[in-house]
């Protein structure tokens, strides 16, 4: 059965030669078919394709292959590569804590009602920058991380609930302590000390 | 009752040549998994089919029925 991307470029190609025979022959729109012909080819069959096109291209910029894309960004997708069990991505990435295939997007968006649209609109920033801009040098996010996207998963689970976890788990709710704060989960993403660590492939 | 063809036929056929654009933008960013084919798509793709859809909808509205082909049993 052809995936969804086939049958939006059949509906794609459908819309554009429908509308090439339509161009082609206006006379045909003299009936009241070829009005609803024209109606279909001109209006609900591109804004049809232009919504499923958009949905498209949305769930593509949550890939990891997406984000990495960007030349700027290659030192962070080594990061999640690096054997290094203390590496908080790398560890989350490996150990499948995360979809490999939506690594970035899983701890960088937030889980509010519109935290894929403020991600987006902070992707949008980023292209700006990388395009039109300046890039930050070094990277680094634009607010500080929110222990919200680690309780998301965490709260609840079996291995978070220790005493040390419980003793604190109204300042990390309330983003007063920070879970990468320096003793704690602190080695994240610290792309200048890759060089020391041997890089890890899965076997299969 | 005897029928005209839809809307006004300039507009109508600049519609259908920017909404040929749009797709043709559309399916071509789907390509890549990239930034640019996404910023592509929102802004090119997305204007040529907004442009489009509009102008064939003002198409319709703008261009009344001819005097010869109304009803000539009303009024």
């Amino acid at each position: 059965m052809p995936g969804p991307l086939v049958i939006l470029y059949i509906f794609l190609g459908t819309t554009i030669v429908l509308l090439l025979a339509i161009l082609a022959r206006p006379s045909v729109t003299i009936t009241r078919g070829g009005k609803i012909l024209a109606f279909m080819g001109f209006f609900v069959l591109p804004v049809f394709c232009g919504l499923w096109g958009a949905s498209e291209h949305f769930e593509r910029s949550k890939q990891t292959s997406f984000c990495l894309s960007c030349h700027i960004m290659e030192p962070w997708g080594q990061s999640l590569h690096i054997d290094d069990a203390n590496h908080i991505p790398a560890a989350h990435f490996q150990n499948h804590r995360i979809p490999t295939d939506e690594a970035c997007y899983t701890c960088h968006t937030d889980y509010a009602m519109y935290g894929t649209i403020r991600v987006k609109l902070h992707g949008l920033k980023h292209v700006y920058m990388q395009y039109l801009g300046t890039p930050m040098n070094p990277i680094r996010l634009y607010e500080p991380f929110d222990n919200a996207t680690c309780l998301h998963c965490h709260s609840g689970a079996r291995s978070f609930e220790n005493d040390v976890h419980l003793a604190m788990v109204d300042q990390l709710k309330s983003n007063q302590l920070s879970c990468i704060s320096s003793g704690c989960h602190d080695v994240v993403h610290n792309v200048s000390t890759l060089n020391q660590f041997k890089p890890w492939s899965p076997k299969e | 009752m005897s029928l005209d063809k839809i809307g006004h036929p300039r507009l109508f056929r600049l519609s259908g040549i920017l909404l040929v654009i749009g797709l043709l933008t559309e399916a071509i960013s789907l390509r890549w998994v990239h930034p640019l084919a996404f910023m592509g798509f929102i802004i090119v793709g997305g204007a040529f089919l907004s442009a489009g859809v509009l102008l064939f909808l003002y198409s319709l509205v703008s261009f009344g029925p001819t005097p010869d082909s109304r009803d000539p049993g009303a009024n």
